[in-house]
């Protein structure tokens, strides 16, 4: 089932003659229980594109669909409220609050989305998983770069969001922990009907991934063959 | 609630001195405005002690007790209920040998109408003839006793201190109760006046005299000397620290805020409503608000018992309580500046490009 589309999406910044088209009719679908990775290299169009795709700002022209809903219809309090339950975002900047532990990051996501969170036996495996659970009361400064990353993870999927939007999630991880992420990712969506689109320049990733997607100048195009080369 | 107490538990030093420059502000208000209050106070705590309504002075006196003279002619038709008393005021130092000379204010009494009746000695007695007088505290305070003989100005007639009375101010002067008859020796006037001015416990009292005036207690004490431009100072004062500490609240509300605009941001492009944001900010001001004024009473409470006496500080709880909402508002006001910078955070800026 179809869970994320975009159609014939351009964007654009700036006016007249300082107008770079950075998306030019960019068309991509995410399905449920489906790997979805973006390659591409910096200045490529990645970022906007993830930003577009979790309705974090409007394309010039083109829709977003979201589970059959356009997302240019949404006010922003829904889109808001779209972004809380149906996505989990992972950034390039880790989203993780400094003055908050571990153990209170997912505090503040309790008090505002009270329901359909991991319990707590599945979020104790999950920390395990990705090998945090003893830092359950650090706060970010006193994790390393690694470290944050994999609370981010845990941070966007304790929500149980229907897409998982990633920007270069493996950035500070070393090749074992990419293989535990890229295992978690490919879990999460064939195990839990989730959408994952991971935004990355990271080739460790591919073979985790049902579809592969390049994106080279604001272009974007499906390339599998990608996953047998 | 939630993330602002985080952020003051795990940032401690820094909101330490956010919170030190409240107590320090809210130090200030409080004992600027105790002492305009004690002070305001010693103008009038006499005058209080009265429960007096309204006041009749001659109408050239422009409103003053000491340029005010009644003579017998002028209350010939008025006549005085057990709620009017007579009062004569005049200006005096008083001096024993070896003791402190005090400038006070004598006000003469008839013995027989209800300001020297309703006296409330803390000591002694009240007066039964000429030559006895019930004086303030500070008299006692300064060393004087019960039985203390004091002469007034250069005059030689010694007069005896047979009782104290507390809060017994006038003009910020301690207040000296004697006879009508002591009066208008120290004021040196003829028999045919009898007071300063008539004392009332009502409001509508009308002495029946074209040369008489009634004014109401609160236009009395606004015309006491000095007493208007004293009050319109600290008024002022306080009002000035009330808006300085507006705005240096709220400068470092705002700075506080785009400091956190990057954690906003994440929180935004999470999904986490404005309104949360918004109420962190909030709550996050009145708690730090509350807590420098918590420190800040305190501080001041401990000021206060250790200052002299002399000082006048006076802690007026309705006032001083009202004074703390201003500043739990004035936080709030603060933190109101920097929520159109939180509404208009870009969650798309904390996406690397």
């Amino acid at each position: 089932m179809t869970t994320l589309k975009l159609n014939n999406i351009n964007k654009y910044y700036g006016e007249g003659s300082s107008r770079v088209h950075v998306l030019k009719n960019v068309n991509f679908t995410a399905k449920k229980g489906e790997l979805n990775l973006v390659l591409g290299p910096s200045g490529s169009g990645k970022s906007t594109f993830l930003t577009i795709a979790g309705g974090l700002q409007t394309p010039s022209t083109g829709d977003v669909e979201l589970e059959g809903k356009a997302v240019k219809s949404m006010s922003n309090k829904q889109r808001d409220a779209m972004r809380l339950n149906n996505i989990g975002f992972i950034l390039q900047a880790y989203n993780l609050i400094p003055y908050l532990t571990v153990k209170e990051q997912f505090q503040l996501v309790n008090k505002v989305k009270k329901n359909n969170n991991l319990d707590e036996s599945t979020f104790n495996k999950l920390l395990e998983k990705l090998g945090i659970s003893d830092l359950i009361n650090k706060y970010p400064g006193e994790l390393s770069g690694g470290q944050n990353q994999r609370v981010a993870i845990a941070r966007a999927l304790y929500t149980q969001p229907d897409i998982v939007l990633a920007d270069e999630p493996t950035a500070a991880l070393d090749s074992e922990r990419v293989a535990e992420v890229g295992k978690i990712f490919q879990t999460l969506a064939r195990e839990q009907d989730t959408a994952v689109i991971v935004v990355t320049h990271d080739l460790r990733l591919i073979e985790f991934a049902d579809n592969i997607y390049q994106i080279m100048d604001g272009q974007m195009t499906l390339n599998n063959e990608m996953k047998t080369a | 609630m939630f993330l602002s107490l985080k952020e003051i538990k795990k940032e401690k030093f820094r909101y330490g001195l956010i919170i030190g420059m409240i107590v320090l502000i809210c130090y200030l208000i409080f004992i600027l405005t105790s002492l305009a209050m004690g002070l305001a106070q010693e103008n009038t705590d006499a005058i209080e002690s009265w429960n007096a309504k309204s006041v009749v002075l001659d109408k050239d006196s422009n409103i003053s007790l000491t340029q005010s003279l009644i003579s017998k002619n002028e209350v010939k038709n008025t006549k005085l209920t057990s709620k009017e008393a007579y009062i004569g005021q005049a200006s005096v130092v008083a001096k024993d040998a070896g003791k402190t000379k005090e400038s006070a204010q004598f006000i003469g009494l008839d013995t027989n109408q209800f300001i020297a009746k309703k006296l409330k000695l803390t000591s002694g007695h009240n007066i039964k003839n000429d030559k006895q007088i019930v004086v303030d505290e500070k008299f006692q305070n300064d060393g004087y006793k019960l039985g203390s003989k004091i002469k007034f100005n250069s005059n030689d007639t010694k007069y005896t201190i047979v009782g104290f009375v507390k809060n017994a101010k006038l003009n910020v002067a301690p207040v000296v109760y004697g006879s009508l008859t002591t009066w208008k020796d120290l004021k040196n006037v003829k028999g045919d006046f009898v007071a300063s001015a008539i004392v009332s416990k009502s409001s509508n009292y009308k002495a029946k005299n074209s040369q008489l005036k009634t004014y109401s207690t609160t236009t009395f004490i606004n015309k006491l000397p000095g007493y208007s431009a004293q009050n319109s100072t600290f008024t002022f004062m306080i009002a000035f620290l009330m808006v300085i500490s507006l705005i240096v609240i709220a400068v470092f509300l705002y700075i506080l805020t785009i400091q956190k605009i990057q954690n906003y941001a994440v929180l935004r492009a999470q999904g986490i409503p404005a309104k949360t944001l918004v109420s962190a900010t909030i709550s996050q001001s009145v708690t730090l608000v509350i807590s420098g004024l918590i420190i800040g009473i305190a501080l001041t409470a401990v000021t206060a018992m250790a200052l002299p006496a002399a000082v006048p500080m006076s802690f007026n709880v309705p006032i001083l309580s009202a004074v703390s909402i201003g500043l739990v508002f004035t936080g709030l006001l603060g933190s109101l500046i920097p929520i159109k910078i939180i509404l208009k955070v870009d969650p798309v800026s904390v996406i690397g490009g």
